[in-house]
């Protein structure tokens, strides 16, 4: 594959002065001409339907022998009519089918060198299984008879079941993984598909039985897609409806609820004493990537706390040394979205992070952003997209996004045109609407 | 496979281009030959810290990150026991930004005392973000003095403590960089959308007239062979009791590395793995266990890792995993375990080439261990290995007496 960019030559002032290439001594000082992208193109996707009707996008792309299938299903958090199900159905996909134990499912793929991984987030359900393409047949096999026939064992839960509870005691000792779940907790309410975290006592109360339950409403001959990426062809295709192509499949019989969302917003200080650092997180709910803030935003964040050299990182780590990092993120999710400021600072200096945060904040609401620093920022975005889309997997995860999240088709095509076109009175309207202090949710542990 | 040209500057510097056009992007990945393992005993965690500095500004370029970032580029670095490691991804048409960029700080830094002063206050809170304040952070700082008395594998790269990085100075950061930042202690390797006859007249342009320096000689105390069993105990406010076993083995680029390798899949890689399936599924002993090696260039560990269940004795749990080890010992290797381990290696291996950057550093880690050919012969040293193989490594190694065993006590509150 070769991504085609377009670029602009620029030359940078002080070289465009010295009209005297004949100097044969180096200046060091000066840096060396360079061009900016101007558009990068996105590779468009095969689609294909299978047999029963579900769609198949097939990205092939790359130089080496390798394949992801990925199988995707509406069966998130947001599916689930008990607390857990969803994310303890997927990974009990591979303890047992009507044919095959726990153990001889792992030695399937493991005996062929794929990996699989299952997960889940709260919008959605992956199967997904990385190989070598001369495996794909075999990796097939073992894939649909997870998603036709899983029988959810006892003994097999339980182990999973141990397994997640021990790593949620070994995390609930993480500050910066408390500092988070109580962030997104506070933002969308525990309640809520984006709010909800793990709780010991929900996982303690799950029965097989609502795993099965789930199984049969929301993955077992329910509607998917599929995402086939590496280097696949016809015969690959061909693999994958003979596979996932022939058992029909119907709608699922609950409708999905939209659950309301409850919003803290007084800050929340939770003082560990033997911690050595403090987990800091402030921010608010925010947008999808439909919203036509979005790019806006996407640039505002950058300037303000999204690369190595942003504000919050000159400030907060390269001139006072709080700590080894600070980001900003703007996270889109499918329904909704937030922004997130996180750092993990020295502990006496959390409330002095919070009160440079917010002075960092008031300085994008009352200055513009030069222009010199704008466009550091738009190279460095528009280079960071043209760079992310090297790997078959990098553009089938993007792929996904459009298919999932039902963006433009030139969502890719167009995104580096149109982080171009923000301007610094677009990034200080964005700092004002939506970064008043007295809105942001504070978390502060440790 | 990667392919290659390779050429030499007059200063020393080696330099390898891989060329690949499928992408507009190219990587530069400059290793310099040092590492924490080259640090002396009181002056700890300095190649790391030193790494921070060399993003502080060079002589004639005031900041490295932003002229980077404003073609589009995007950098990181890493320090090990062995090596520091500086890698740039960016558009191939704004290379010369990064020759730029890389051969001044080569050639010399600013030595500015605030940078010090602040990169000092950095890696004390990565110190602790990373090694302190999180549950089982402190391990390596415990297991590394005690599987390794002499060699200075001993300390961690992050520093045996925090006031070893508190009291570095600014002739230290001088020193050092003399000493070891040269153009003959380096390899630089550009790969992607680049040609060799551009790389040349770049690498002629920008770090030929960097000066060489005295060639730096490595003559490092040799861990001597373990005789007994060595065994330690912590105890810290974790929510499980943890086990290490780390076991005396050979480094990256031996001959039997590969054999060592396979063996740790056959014990701790993916859910088939024998650790998980025996003590985990069969028995219920471990809440997670795996194996793996540490890969360093010199004598490295193989290392057995798992946290227990509520209820298990670190006794119980201990001579359970003795058991499976001893098994590898006693019983020879099924044939179909080991193509199991072999394809899991060969996928790994098609995955790995995949990212451009991986191929660059790839390369530069085996230029620098003597012989950048060993980055395509690892297939093919895979596939010869046999089952009698794993079955005499395992002889030699998995003995109690080549084994430090350190017990991760959860504190009762």
């Amino acid at each position: 594959m070769k991504t085609f960019i377009e670029t602009k030559t620029v030359r940078n002032i002080a070289l465009s002065k010295s009209e005297h290439p004949s100097s044969m001594q180096l200046d060091r000082t000066l840096a060396p001409d360079f061009r900016t992208i101007e558009t990068v193109q996105f590779p468009t996707p095969q689609s294909v339907v299978l047999d029963n009707g579900q769609p198949l996008y097939v990205i092939n792309v790359g130089e080496q022998p390798v394949v992801r299938l990925e199988v995707l299903f509406e069966a998130g958090t947001w599916h689930e009519q008990v607390e857990g199900a969803s994310f303890f159905t997927v990974k009990m996909l591979s303890e047992g089918t009507q044919n095959h134990t726990s153990a001889q499912i792992s030695g399937h793929f493991d005996q062929i060198g794929a990996f699989l991984e299952l997960s889940h987030t709260p919008d959605r359900a992956n199967v997904m299984v990385y190989g070598l393409t001369k495996h794909l047949e075999t990796i097939l096999e073992m894939v649909s008879e997870m998603l036709h026939e899983a029988t959810f064992p006892e003994k097999e839960f339980n182990d999973i079941r141990n397994i997640t509870l021990q790593n949620l005691r070994v995390n609930l000792e993480k500050s910066a993984y408390v500092a988070t779940n109580t962030f997104k907790e506070r933002l969308f309410g525990s309640a809520h598909p984006y709010g909800r975290v793990q709780k010991e006592e929900r996982i303690t109360a799950l029965l097989t039985s609502d795993l099965e339950n789930f199984y049969h409403q929301r993955i077992k001959a329910r509607p998917f897609r599929v995402f086939l990426s590496g280097q696949v062809g016809e015969a690959e295709i061909a693999l994958v409806n003979r596979f996932l192509g022939q058992h029909s499949v119907s709608e699922p019989l609950l409708p999905t609820i939209t659950p309301e969302i409850v919003s803290q917003t007084e800050s929340y200080w939770l003082d560990k004493e033997d911690a050595v650092q403090s987990s800091v997180r402030v921010g608010r709910r925010l947008f999808k990537r439909q919203h036509p803030d979005f790019y806006r935003m996407v640039v505002a964040n950058e300037v303000f706390g999204g690369y190595f050299g942003s504000r919050l990182m000159k400030n907060i780590r390269e001139e006072k040394g709080f700590t080894y990092g600070i980001s900003a993120s703007v996270v889109p999710m499918r329904q909704e979205g937030y922004w997130v400021v996180g750092t993990d600072v020295k502990k006496e200096f959390a409330q002095a992070t919070l009160d440079e945060i917010q002075r960092e904040i008031g300085i994008m609401q009352n200055e513009f952003v030069p222009a010199e620093e704008l466009e550091v920022v738009k190279n460095y975005l528009a280079g960071e997209f043209a760079g992310s889309l090297n790997t078959p997997f990098e553009i089938a995860d993007r792929v996904r996004l459009m298919v999932l999240e039902g963006l433009d088709v030139d969502f890719y095509s167009n995104y580096i045109q149109r982080l171009r076109v923000v301007t610094a009175e677009d990034i200080q309207s964005m700092a004002q609407q939506y970064w008043k202090w007295e809105e942001l949710q504070r978390v502060i542990v440790g | 496979m990667i392919h290659y040209a390779h050429f030499t500057l007059d200063n020393g510097l080696e330099v390898y281009v891989h060329e690949d056009h499928s992408t507009p992007m190219a990587a530069v990945n400059i290793l310099y030959n040092v590492g924490s393992r080259d640090e002396e005993e009181n002056r700890t965690g300095f190649a790391h810290l030193f790494e921070h500095l060399m993003f502080g500004g060079s002589q004639n370029i005031p900041a490295y990150d932003e002229p980077l970032q404003k073609v589009g580029g995007e950098n990181n670095a890493f320090t090990s026991p062995d090596i520091t490691n500086y890698y740039i991804t960016l558009p191939s048409v704004n290379l010369e930004t990064a020759f730029w960029l890389e051969s001044d700080r080569m050639m010399s830094l600013s030595f500015d005392p605030k940078v010090l002063e602040v990169q000092q206050k950095v890696v004390v809170e990565e110190f602790k973000q990373r090694y302190l304040n999180q549950p089982y952070g402190d391990v390596w700082l415990k297991l590394r003095p005690l599987a390794y008395e002499v060699h200075p594998y001993r300390w961690a790269t992050i520093g045996k403590e925090i006031s070893h990085i508190e009291n570095a100075t600014l002739d230290d950061v001088r020193h050092f960089f003399y000493k070891y930042y040269l153009p003959n202690n380096a390899i630089l390797v550009v790969a992607g959308d680049v040609t060799v006859p551009q790389i040349k007249a770049l690498a002629e342009k920008w770090f030929g007239p960097i000066a060489p320096g005295e060639k730096y000689v490595r003559n490092l105390p040799q861990e001597p062979r373990q005789t007994t069993a060595r065994f330690a105990e912590i105890e810290a406010k974790v929510p499980l009791n943890a086990i290490y076993k780390a076991y005396h083995t050979s480094g990256r680029f031996a001959d039997d590395f590969y054999t060592v390798d396979l063996m740790t899949d056959v014990l701790g890689r993916g859910k088939s793995a024998r650790l998980y399936q025996k003590l985990l599924k069969e028995r219920p002993l471990f809440a997670n266990i795996n194996a793996y090696t540490t890969s360093s260039i010199d004598p490295g560990l193989l290392v057995v890792q798992g946290n227990l269940n509520e209820g298990v004795t670190l006794e119980e749990a201990d001579a359970a995993i003795e058991e499976v080890l001893q098994e590898l010992v006693e019983i020879q290797l099924p044939a179909q375990e080991l193509a199991k381990v072999k394809n899991q290696a060969e996928s790994t291996l098609a995955f790995s080439e995949i990212e451009l950057l991986n191929r660059a550093m790839n390369l530069a880690f085996a230029a620098n261990a003597g012989n950048p050919e060993l980055v395509n012969q690892e297939a093919e040293k895979i596939q010869a290995i046999r089952v009698e193989d794993i079955q005499n490594k395992a002889k030699e190694l998995l003995r109690k007496e080549n084994c430090s065993t350190l017990y991760y006590r959860a504190a009762t509150v």
